[in-house]
């Protein structure tokens, strides 16, 4: 460690877990979600259909990695609350401070570093505003996503009982109402399309939002030069002693 | 506004395609004392009006109690009921002709009577349309203007808060519903079907310009076009969608209230769940081609000769609730999927604009949440990212130009 540096730790073991977890999902998720959406690839035609099964294991691959984020969103979920590390739904209860905050980190951004008048020891409000933003949009890709699935089991039952299209159709069928009133229509009631085509486009801006991330993490590292990329690597950054 | 605020409310009390198939000895058991009773009842009944005899034509048509029982059980498993209700389904059948329908039409094409009349061959689902006792219907009926009207009155006058009303066809709103009327005092199809609708025992909306505005209330929706449910309230009302609706359904809805004196189960957008608890997708026969990702990539290929699946040219059959991949049309004969073209998933609303444009979804051109240009949803979300990526790459620059703080330098 670099003299008149201090380390402080911002990730513990599980939550760079959970971050690696989700970017492998992420990217599967959008290889075969787009896949699903329109076929980009044949299936060589020669072979019987019993050999292929190109759908099916994009589906397959799809739903697994669905499941992978549901466990992980609800983990996540858990430790925004009660996490015994870094509680950070306190950071994004829109208060003085908070507020002050976010503004400050913005301002930090739009002024390329000119202005920094907060503390980037820990998670600033700015940041925490905008994973919350991600586990929005995720959750919402969740919830369309097993809509979009439960009609699979119309006779109410599956291979691990009823209670699971029981509970997604208690947990989803909302999002059916929400996504017609998105998208918009003339006619009255709501179709399935209309979570298709949210599941679809809320896919964009979630990669909107990877974009920005990926970007602004690297910024901060070669601008605030406290290390903050190893974060999800190493867990922790460093923070000059004077700081501190 | 107000009508997606009513939306939002409906959140969390949305009803939607679950559908029970096993209720338990103990309820089907009470079900059949119900309909056993109220079949006893209609039998000391005479029939209305209609007085083509059932026996008579099915015999006619070369059809034997045989092959009518085996229709009776295929009606009884499709209601989803055990198959001891074969005898008594069998008997709703020929009971067909105690209820009495008055059968109307607004903004429509008369595709739904045709199904329902389907002159080439009828089969026993047809067969019993015509014997249902039909007091009024435009199509078909030899009366026309004043004496038409007389025949409604008294249809409606004879057999008040017991007909069944079939409504086929939209409802234009515009211009005070003045882009249709109807008869000589040039009534508008609101004020005909609020004035039928008042004394019906129940609705049944056939069709998808009936059940949810269908074609004419496509984008931009010229007329105001709305169905059924949007203006009538208070009375039982069944959906059945499809363009056309199924005579099998609209028969199993008949059959079912005769039966039970009840409406079916339905969902969240009024539709027998008998009949649309399910995606034509999970039962079509090309399914395996489906998962097998063997598509037709254009029409006429060698993908069409094998009967390959058809989503790439558009086929919607996984967002679409119907029962034709089982029931078919015309008697089991064939369907859309079967004859080699798409499902234009015609019995979900806005189908016109969201279902019917032969590309997935993904590649067809929809209106973008904001309205506006139509784009399809990768432009739209190609064009976000590009902005993003612009965005990114102007600060980027900037950073690298205005250069690094000067006391975050090296320490
Ligand atoms: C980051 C996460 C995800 C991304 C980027 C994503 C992307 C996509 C895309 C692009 C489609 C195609 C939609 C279309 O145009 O037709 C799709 C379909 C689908 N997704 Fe996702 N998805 C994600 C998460 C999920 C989750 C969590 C589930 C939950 C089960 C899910 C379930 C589905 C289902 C059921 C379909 C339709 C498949 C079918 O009908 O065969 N997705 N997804
Ligand atoms: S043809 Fe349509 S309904 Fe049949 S398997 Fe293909 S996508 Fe599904």
């Amino acid at each position: 460690m670099k003299a008149g540096y201090k380390q402080v730790k911002r990730m513990t073991g599980m939550m760079r877990s959970i971050h690696f977890v989700n970017i492998i999902s992420m990217i599967v998720a959008v290889i075969t979600g787009l896949y699903i959406a329109d076929p980009y690839y044949q299936a060589f035609i020669a072979e019987d259909a019993v050999d292929k099964y190109v759908m099916a294991w994009n589906r397959w691959g799809h739903f697994i990695v669905a499941i992978i984020f549901d466990v992980t969103s609800i983990i996540v979920a858990y430790l925004f609350f009660f996490s015994r590390f870094e509680k950070p739904y306190k950071k994004v209860i829109p208060t003085k401070r908070n507020i002050v905050e976010f503004f400050e980190v913005l301002l930090n951004l739009l002024t390329l570093n000119r202005r920094k008048k907060f503390d980037s020891t820990h998670s600033d409000s700015f940041n925490t505003v905008y994973f919350a933003i991600f586990h929005l949009l995720l959750a919402w890709m969740l919830f369309t996503g097993l809509q979009l699935y439960v009609h699979v089991f119309p006779h109410g039952d599956s291979s691990i009982g009823a209670w699971w299209p029981w509970m997604l159709h208690l947990v989803t069928d909302w999002t059916l109402v929400v996504s017609s009133w998105m998208v918009g229509t003339t006619a009255t009631g709501a179709n399935i399309m209309d979570v298709r085509i949210s599941h679809h486009l809320t896919m964009w801006l979630l990669l909107v939002w990877v974009a920005f991330h990926i970007y602004y993490q690297i910024w901060r590292t070669i601008f605030w030069k406290e290390g903050d990329i190893a974060i999800a690597v190493g867990g922790s950054k460093f923070i000059k002693e004077d700081k501190a | 506004m107000a009508d997606r605020i009513e939306g939002v409310k409906k959140l969390f009390t949305s009803k939607s395609a679950r559908v029970e198939t096993n209720r338990g000895d103990a309820h089907y058991e009470k079900l059949f004392q119900l309909c056993q009773a109220r079949i006893e009842e209609l039998k000391t009944q005479t029939p209305s009006r209609n007085r083509l005899d059932i026996d008579d034509l099915l015999k006619d048509q070369g059809i034997n109690r045989r092959d009518f029982m085996k229709w009776a059980s295929a009606v009884t498993g499709m209601l989803m009921l055990p198959a001891s209700f074969t005898p008594l389904v069998a008997d709703a059948a020929l009971l067909m002709n105690r209820a009495p329908v008055i059968w109307i039409e607004l903004s429509d094409c008369a595709g739904n009577t045709e199904a329902m009349l389907r002159s080439d061959g009828p089969k026993i689902d047809e067969i019993l349309l015509d014997i249902i006792s039909l007091e009024f219907n435009e199509t078909i009926m030899a009366a026309s203007g004043h004496q038409a009207e007389a025949q409604l009155e008294d249809a409606m006058h004879t057999f008040k808060d017991k007909y069944l009303l079939f409504v086929e066809g939209a409802i234009p709103m515009g211009m005070n519903g003045q882009f249709g009327t109807i008869g000589a005092h040039g009534e508008t199809f609101y004020d005909h079907l609020m004035r039928i609708s008042k004394h019906a025992a129940a609705i049944v909306a056939v069709g998808s310009c009936a059940t949810f505005g269908g074609v004419p209330a496509a984008s931009p929706n010229p007329t105001g076009a709305v169905g059924v449910m949007d203006v009538v309230k208070g009375k039982p009302l069944i959906n059945i969608p499809a363009c056309p609706a199924n005579p099998a359904n609209m028969v199993g809805v008949i059959i079912h209230y005769i039966l039970t004196g009840q409406v079916p189960e339905l969902d969240s957008l009024l539709r027998p769940k008998f009949a649309f608890g399910y995606r034509i997708h999970d039962n079509c026969e090309r399914r395996a081609h489906f998962d097998a990702g063997e598509f037709v990539e254009e029409w006429g290929d060698e993908g069409a000769k094998n009967n390959f699946c058809l989503y790439k040219v558009g086929c919607k059959g996984p967002m679409t609730f119907n029962n034709c991949s089982i029931v078919r049309y015309n008697e089991g004969v064939n369907w859309p999927v079967g004859v080699g073209r798409g499902c234009i998933g015609c019995s979900e609303p806005d189908f016109w604009d969201k279902y019917a444009y032969e590309r997935p979804m993904a590649d067809a051109n929809i209106k973008a949440p904001t309205g506006g240009v139509e784009k399809t949803v990768d432009e739209f979300g190609l064009g976000l990212l590009t902005a993003a990526g612009i965005g990114i790459g102007i600060h980027a620059a900037a950073s690298i130009l205005a250069g690094k703080k000067e006391d975050g330098g090296e320490a």
